[in-house]
């Protein structure tokens, strides 16, 4: 194996996490979650490492980061707008606030803009269907979603 | 035994068997897709839901263990609307490709639509599609068919121990793959072709050769090693088209090795010698048979003699040697070769966790239980030889400096070493008794006719011992 890509500080945390789990392969989800909170995005070569650490097949790394839509599996722009479209916000107009975004920054859903500002997902469920329409951006919430609501929160974002 | 009723029929069962193996027992069909024998239960495909009395929903036979007294109905209105239900689902996005597939024929999905789906489709928006990427050199995937019943994903991690094939994303987007198209590792990645359920995964070396119901199956036994894995030989026209497990649960249970699968093609390589044939400067030139032979005899004849025998010959070919040795060159040594560095049974053990073993030919315990030692160096006094082997058998490399006589099967770049070669037969071309490594005594079966002038052993050596006595008479 070549050099480690993940941090001294990675692999303590995980040391000390690994005695709250039953088994290192429960340890997973947790390392993936830091390993992307270093690099913001989870790269073949950090799964393979996390799979090294593991002790399990890459592969297996792969299928578990990919069936969660909260590890990104490409690079985000530095805001990263995640709005829900499951069936709530879907009755509250989310469909509308993708579009918005979608013209607004001239991307697709699951595109990033040119300047890596802004990324755009859907995401499933936020459980956050009675203040729904609801979006998270980076890692927080933002709810009772309106278009001009929308613009007036991202036209504040440097 | 307990007893339970399926179909108001009365079937036994052993405690902790499932419904699908006790109803199989009592002869009748459960559809299933994601089940399979060798595999963990995962319940995950839906199609062998029963009605079982007493539970107000249907059960998956699959997970559901028989109970005494328990009623089940494979055949009520309530099971079949599921089945149907799930053919629709199953086939909605299934492409309508099966003339062109090669799972075609012995495929569970077709099967299964056939007897449970409908004819028609409501489906009417546009199907999902993918594009594959390449997963090495013995399967060939086609995302685009795949049921998602991860047959081969709990294949990869619970016998072939490698976790390589996986399940990306979830839902309707999920991907069967190997990350990035890496080819597959393991050495049994033919059994991700035979166990999927559609023609998701077929294999490369048979795609678009045959289609299945021309093939007539022989039920035989691989000659790969010395485990004696069961298999079918398929064959068309006197041409093998393929090899695939055959059921035994006390020594391969359903898996065959790539090695041992893909074992049959030198049996129709162009450069098999299947001519009588002498060397003759540098070269080989065809011969008939009686030359040959008589030059053979020639070879032999007045010179310190010993056999060397491959240990993929047949109990049946071991003894015909011996015998013949003792009628007609008493005192000559026989030994046995087959695989560099085994050269005893002691030798032989077992190579990986699955299913191979270190002795590459099938009948080395058979042979030495005939009383033939094994091959280490030829003793000095030795001038000539007679090799006889299979296809399978490594030939020895110290046999250098005496004259030597090949009787068996050859490739061309082989026999340059031999002053006469007499062709023989391949286990696909012979019937004999083969002894596993655990004295396991199985049968070899033909599924070929000999091809061009190659002949039994036992006739090689009836024709050579006739001609000797003419000889003699003269």
């Amino acid at each position: 194996m070549g050099k480690k890509l993940l941090s001294e500080k990675f692999y303590s945390a995980m040391t000390t996490l690994e005695s709250r789990y039953p088994s290192k392969v429960a340890l997973l989800l947790p390392a993936l979650h830091a390993a992307q909170d270093e690099f913001g995005w989870l790269s073949p070569e950090i799964l393979e490492e996390v799979g090294d650490f593991i002790g399990i097949h890459p592969a297996q790394v792969r299928e578990v980061a990919s069936f969660y839509t909260m590890y990104n599996l490409k690079p985000v722009g530095k805001y990263h707008l995640k709005v829900c479209t499951n069936v709530a916000c879907c009755l509250r107009g989310s469909e509308e606030l993708v579009q918005h975004c979608e013209k607004k920054f001239g991307i697709q859903v699951g595109e990033t803009t040119r300047d890596k500002k802004f990324t755009l997902v859907e995401e499933e469920c936020l459980g956050a269907c009675g203040t729904a329409p609801a979006m998270m951006l980076n890692d927080d919430y933002h709810e009772n979603l309106t278009v001009s609501k929308l613009d007036q929160l991202l036209d504040h974002l440097e | 035994m307990p007893k339970c009723i399926i179909d108001g029929r009365e079937a036994e069962f052993t405690p902790g068997q499932n419904l699908i193996e006790v109803a199989k027992n009592a002869g009748i069909d459960i559809p299933l897709f994601c089940y399979h024998p060798g595999l963990s239960v995962v319940a995950q495909c839906r199609m062998c839901a029963v009605e079982v009395e007493k539970m107000p929903k249907l059960q998956t036979a699959c997970s559901t263990m028989a109970t005494e007294g328990m009623v089940v109905k494979t055949k009520s209105p309530k099971t079949a609307e599921n089945q149907k239900s799930v053919m629709e689902f199953l086939l909605a996005n299934h492409p309508l490709d099966c003339p062109i597939c090669d799972k075609s024929g012995e495929c569970d999905l077709q099967d299964n639509s056939y007897k449970y789906g409908s004819a028609y489709s409501r489906y009417t928006e546009e199907r999902r599609t993918y594009l594959d990427l390449d997963m090495g050199p013995v399967i060939k995937k086609n995302m685009n068919r795949c049921i998602h019943c991860t047959r081969c994903i709990r294949f990869g991690s619970e016998v072939a121990g490698i976790h390589e094939m996986v399940a990306l994303k979830r839902g309707n987007n999920t991907e069967i793959t190997t990350i990035d198209g890496k080819p597959l590792e393991t050495d049994y990645a033919g059994n991700y072709a035979d166990i999927c359920p559609t023609g998701s995964l077929t294999i490369k070396d048979f795609r678009f050769k045959k289609r299945v119901w021309f093939l007539t199956k022989v039920p035989t036994v691989c000659e790969g090693c010395s485990k004696g894995c069961n298999m079918e030989v398929h064959q068309d026209n006197n041409q093998i088209y393929r090899c695939i497990p055959r059921e035994n649960m006390e020594i391969n249970r359903h898996w065959l090795c790539d090695e041992g699968r893909f074992n049959f093609h030198y049996v129709e390589r162009e450069d098999r010698l299947l001519d009588p044939a002498r060397s003759k400067s540098g070269g080989l030139e065809v011969c008939d048979w009686g030359t040959s032979i008589d030059l053979a005899k020639a070879t032999l004849d007045g010179k310190q003699i010993a056999f060397l025998i491959g240990s993929d010959l047949t109990q049946e070919e071991g003894a015909a040697i011996l015998q013949f040795r003792s009628q007609h060159y008493p005192g000559a040594p026989v030994y046995h070769f087959g695989t560099p560095g085994v050269v005893s049974s002691a030798d032989d053990a077992p190579e990986d966790r699955i299913l191979k073993r270190k002795s590459k030919t099938s009948n080395l315990h058979g042979l030495e239980k005939l009383g033939i030692p094994g091959f280490t160096k030829l003793p000095k006094e030795i001038t000539a030889l007679l090799v006889i082997r299979g296809g399978r058998a490594t030939l020895p490399l110290e046999i250098d400096g005496v004259e030597k006589v090949g009787l068996g099967v050859f490739m061309k770049d082989q026999a340059m070493m031999f002053s006469v070669i007499l062709p023989g037969l391949s286990f696909a071309e012979k019937d004999g008794t083969i002894l596993n490594y655990e004295g396991r005594e199985q049968k070899l079966k033909r599924a070929l006719q000999p091809l061009g002038q190659s002949k039994p052993v036992s006739e090689i050596l009836m024709m050579w011992v006739n001609r000797k006595k003419a000889h003699g008479a003269a």
